[in-house]
């Protein structure tokens, strides 16, 4: 084990401490029948009826919304127009057909028919016209919807009952990944005219659930909708939900999370603890789902020295031993992502950047000579005409990143000593995170995050200019290149597969060459399922949803 | 002074406590550094970036935050004279709904701890002040008077919940989810009320009315129960005024450690994402707890010592 993990916090140390505590317990003979996972599993009948327990992590402030912990409740209760499986490809949902004209301005949507949502509104082409209306409108705005298709949106229409067009003002060929996220899940248009505050607790689609209750701080309840008709064609199967009851747990705690499951409390939980990964893979199904978009990056602010010189940017991608500092921090619950742009298991993404900057402090070294950072402080730190090599990494603590991402910024840290950084690490409270206050150009020179996204159209996102009269504050580097924007553009507009993996690839290339952001790990949602308990329940496919609607006990 | 102005003067006191918390905690999460706005659709969004003007524009004019402060403060304090907390933030409800949503299980887990507390700290003190085993009790107290809440709860979870089994992990709203929680506010705080009494219970046993009971040849533990306790408890009685508002705080880690609902996680969410009105809605009642605490423990006092009564 690394010696510097020892400045790891006290949090995470008692974290450890209890799961310790309990694989001792688990190791003692409690949990014998839990072992019996069989792969018989899938001959089993479905049976109806019983409640699941779940128990998840985070609780957002409201059910609805643009935040990826909103759309993991949301789903349960809003299907969305297509739905996305592995490698991209898109099947139908609440859309059965479509089709895009040639200019690719048009699109046209056919819907599925008898469909209704759960307030007996039923599902038809303006009732998609009013949620695309909503979701763009200034006082009601979904942000993330607007980031992804804001700047390409131009009208949407009913063409018949169960016809919707969506016309858009550029080329758009990603526009059916994007939608299959749920933000872009279809809420009744009876239910949105009640306004902000309604929505924000009881969203109401066409889903297979409908929420009961959301008893704040605790769990949110949901009853199966009977009338459910209108599964994605990638469920396991059509028609109404086979359990009665999901009740949706807030577990925030690690230890209590894990010891649910282990309690039988809960039959399936989100987010092993990282402690308690080997014991769970022995005891139980693990399903890791490896978050597709930006990967957990460290973005450099190129507005400002050092990391405005590409060498010393270059340098201090050299200098970290990532792969091995990943390993360390995380066990098996998250690898090594070296592309800085997206995350490997996005389509198109570009394997071969993963190696692009191999551990050799040697490089490092060189390179910051020839930058000339040449002089040394007492502290071994370097420095230029009496300026210190020194960079500020501010980080959400708790929230972006969590115990273990904490543990690898110091071993980063360390690693970038070595070479003569001088590294002072600023953790962030939720509300100095979100304030923006530290997110301005001169408040730090690198921040890691990510963007959880089922398209490389995200790095349209990340990486397009910011500015003065299109600010882009997702630009975390605040490096304007023109080619790149372009060329993401460019891969945006074309249809054509080959054609948009090589410009996909060209960009990933451009950000890799320049150094402006390092990838450092992929973001995994997990799940443990007690198998002896539950069977059927899957991680969807455009940002690791879980899916309950397929889930039936075990009697 | 009469009694009815001796009670206004209170209720006056009382009032000026509320006003004070709420005016302090509107003006410190008003002027801590960054963006309200900003924090609003970040949160929405789950970034954490800096926002353009024309982003900002619709949330500014809808929660008012382009008003001068002094603006935004008289229409709160309006709002509070109508009893109206103003609405959060982030999860959009009436202040005054949510909070009597959570009220619920932080008092019966607030009021349960301290009934906890005073009974494992009297046992104590009857059962062993003055006696062999005193010091060692004492010793005892002290150390569990200094365990941490959440170190304390993580471990009672551990080993009576996930390990032993003996209740659920998880709280919920059931009576056996309400032991280990409890206990966990209850044993530092039965340690601290417990030295408190043993100092002033074997002070009284050394006083001559002690040895006089004795010669009337009352039993030990009926000197105990009937003379000393009555003048050791005083201490811990005040100090209960003050263990009920610190139960209010300790109630934010233990309601975290084992999910449950509560004031606590609301306000810490409420106080990570400066949702004022719910932070100040949540910071006055806690005020209030402090002043109807302090208003119980007079009565108490009078109760218990019938030459106040008088006074």
């Amino acid at each position: 084990m690394q010696t510097n993990s020892q400045t790891g916090r006290r949090a995470s140390a008692l974290a450890a401490l209890a799961a310790a505590l309990a694989t001792l317990v688990a190791g003692c003979g409690g949990n014998g029948a839990a072992a019996t996972t069989s792969p018989a599993a899938a001959d089993a009948e479905p049976t109806r009826g019983g409640t699941i327990s779940y128990g998840h992590q985070q609780e957002p402030p409201c059910i609805s919304g643009g935040w990826v912990e909103q759309a993991y409740i949301s789903r349960q209760v809003l299907d969305s127009l297509v739905s996305q499986v592995k490698e991209g490809e898109i099947v139908p949902w609440l859309a059965t057909s479509w089709k895009v004209s040639k200019d690719q301005l048009t699109w046209t949507f056919e819907l599925k028919p008898d469909v209704k949502f759960t307030d007996g509104a039923p599902l038809d082409a303006d009732a998609i016209k009013t949620n695309f209306e909503t979701w763009l409108n200034p006082k009601t705005i979904n942000g993330t919807v607007a980031s992804y298709i804001g700047e390409y949106y131009k009208s949407s229409r009913a063409v018949d009952e169960l016809t919707f067009e969506l016309k858009l003002a550029k080329p758009y060929s990603p526009l059916l990944s994007v939608l299959s996220q749920a933000y872009f899940g279809i809420h009744s248009p009876k239910a949105l005219a009640r306004g902000v505050e309604a929505n924000c607790a009881q969203p109401v689609g066409t889903g297979p659930f409908v929420i009961e209750e959301w008893n704040r701080g605790q769990n949110v309840i949901f009853t199966r909708n009977e009338g459910y008709n209108s599964a994605p064609a990638n469920a396991k199967h059509q028609g109404p939900a086979y359990a009665d009851k999901l009740i949706w747990k807030f577990l925030k705690e690690p230890a209590v999370r894990y010891g649910s499951l282990t309690s039988g409390q809960s039959q399936v939980i989100y987010d092993v603890p990282s402690v308690n990964w080997e014991e769970a893979e022995r005891e139980y199904e693990v399903q890791r789902y490896t978050t597709p978009g930006r990967p957990q990056t460290l973005t450099l602010n190129v507005t400002r020295p050092p990391f405005d010189d590409k060498r010393v940017r270059q340098a201090l991608a050299y200098a970290l031993d990532r792969e091995n500092a990943v390993k360390a921090a995380f066990g098996d619950s998250s690898e090594f992502n070296g592309n800085p742009a997206l995350s490997q298991t996005t389509p198109n993404a570009d394997d071969d950047l993963a190696g692009a900057y191999p551990y050799d402090p040697d490089k490092a070294n060189a390179l910051l000579d020839e930058a000339g950072w040449t002089g040394r402080a007492a502290d071994g730190t370097r420095t230029k005409d009496g300026r210190e090599l020194k960079v500020v990494v501010t980080y959400g603590a708790g929230s972006i990143i969590n115990a273990d991402g904490a543990t690898l910024l110091q071993m980063l840290q360390e690693q970038a000593k070595e070479v003569g950084f001088k590294w002072e690490l600023r953790p962030l409270t939720l509300s100095q995170l979100f304030g923006g206050e530290y997110a301005k150009p001169d408040k730090y020179n690198a921040v890691p995050g990510y963007w959880t996204s089922p398209t490389a159209a995200v790095m349209y996102i990340v990486w397009r200019q910011s500015l003065p009269d299109r600010p882009n504050g997702s630009n975390t580097a605040y490096y304007n290149n023109p080619e790149l924007e372009d060329t993401i553009e460019a891969a945006n507009s074309t249809l054509d597969p080959t054609e948009q993996r090589e410009l996909y690839y060209k960009a990933q290339k451009i950000v890799s060459d320049e150094a402006v952001a390092i990838g450092l790990y992929t973001r995994t949602s997990s799940l443990a399922i007690d198998t002896s308990k539950i069977r059927d329940v899957w991680l969807e496919d455009s940002q690791g949803e879980p899916v309950f609607h397929d889930a039936y006990l075990v009697r | 002074m009469s009694e009815a102005r001796r009670t206004l003067s209170r209720l006056i006191g009382a009032l000026g406590v509320l006003w004070a918390a709420a005016t302090f905690t509107f003006f410190v999460q008003s002027t801590l550094p960054g963006d309200r706005a900003t924090l609003i659709l970040n949160q929405e969004t789950g970034q954490t970036i800096e926002r353009s003007a024309e982003e900002l524009a619709p949330i500014n004019e809808r929660f008012g935050f382009d008003d001068p402060l002094l603006v935004q403060y008289v229409d709160y304090l309006g709002g509070l004279v109508q009893g109206d907390l103003g609405r959060s933030y982030q999860m959009k409800e009436p202040v005054t709904a949510l909070i009597a949503d959570q009220i619920g299980p932080t008092l019966l887990l607030t009021l349960s701890a301290l009934a906890i507390a005073w009974v494992i700290a009297l046992v104590l003190t009857i059962a062993t002040a003055k006696r062999r085993s005193s010091r060692f009790t004492s010793a005892f107290e002290v150390l569990v008077a200094g365990l941490p809440h959440y170190w304390l709860g993580v471990i009672l979870l551990v080993v009576f919940a996930i390990n032993l089994q003996w209740f659920p992990v998880e709280g919920g709203t059931g009576l056996s989810g309400l032991v280990l929680p409890a206990l966990t506010l209850a044993i530092p705080l039965a340690g601290f009320l417990g030295q408190v009494t043993r100092d002033e219970f074997e002070k009284v046993l050394d006083q001559p009315f002690i040895t006089s009971a004795r010669a009337r040849g009352m039993s030990d533990l009926g000197v105990r129960l009937r003379h000393a306790l009555r003048h050791a408890v005083l201490p811990a009685i005040t100090l209960s005024g003050w263990a009920l508002g610190a139960l209010f705080s300790g109630a934010v880690v233990v309601e975290l450690v084992f999910a449950r609902s509560g004031l606590g996680q609301v306000l810490v969410n409420a106080a990570s994402s400066r949702d004022i009105p719910l932070v100040s809605g949540v910071v006055m009642l806690v005020a209030l707890v402090y002043v109807v605490a302090n208003l119980l423990v007079d009565l108490a006092y009078s109760l218990v010592d019938p030459r106040l009564k008088t006074a």
